[in-house]
């Protein structure tokens, strides 16, 4: 729930982008405001994120064709996931 | 996208591209928690060798991920397209609300929808070109 007011004053122009944006999302100036503290405070440091992408790009998995990609998230998604468990445990 | 990035193959340079340009803050790209479901679905289920970690890593470089909210829900359930899933369907919902217009993935279900054009993350022109935007 909202419970904290912040005033804050706003240039003429930052004042133009909010209205924009929040016309071509039709959503409050409030709610863009919120959505833009939300990105800047939540975000992974430059850092952190670079080291991410490298770590990713760096990984060696094997290539699996887009569809069948798509089967076994379907296959998975209908499996209990305590199959799964048993799985691993199993020797 | 972020599978593929990951994965051993040729296909991969033009995705890892595109992951280096994110990471380094050069393209402006955001996920959903719906997508970060199905990486870490297919992580988990051990039937993809190779994506230990893929998960948590692409968390930490694209958080905050976008969420599947009410709004998104309500949207996802006014599409028409008679091909798409459920998850596929909130992913669409997501760009919509959002006012992404251009999807990366290999899911051809995506293509025709309005207002949102599909990148394919294993054509190397369309993702270089789309770094070039």
């Amino acid at each position: 729930m909202f419970s904290e007011r912040l005033q804050i004053l706003v240039t003429r122009e930052q004042r133009r982008h909010l209205e924009e944006q929040a016309g071509r999302l039709g959503v409050s100036v409030g709610k863009v405001v919120r959505d833009a503290i939300d990105e800047t405070l939540g975000a992974a440091t430059p850092a952190a994120r670079l080291r991410a992408a490298e770590e990713i790009v760096a990984m060696e998995a094997v290539f699996v064709a887009p569809e069948e990609l798509e089967r076994i998230l379907e296959e998975e998604r209908e499996r209990p996931f305590s199959a799964l468990l048993d799985e691993r445990s199993a020797p | 996208m972020f599978v593929y990035a990951a994965t051993d193959t040729p296909f991969r340079d033009a995705c890892a591209r595109l992951m280096l340009a994110l990471g380094r803050g050069q393209v402006n790209g955001r996920t959903s928690s719906a997508v970060l479901e199905e990486v870490w679905h297919l992580e988990l289920s051990g039937r993809v060798r190779g994506l230990e970690g893929l998960a948590a890593r692409t968390h930490a470089l694209m958080r905050p991920v976008l969420l599947v909210t009410d709004e998104v829900i309500e949207r996802a359930f006014a599409i028409h397209a008679p091909r798409l899933g459920a998850n596929d369907r909130f992913h669409a919902a997501t760009c919509s609300v959002n006012a992404i217009t251009k999807i990366v993935t290999a899911d051809t279900d995506f293509d025709g929808l309005e207002g949102l054009d599909r990148v394919d993350p294993l054509d190397a022109v369309g993702v270089d070109r789309l770094l070039a935007e």
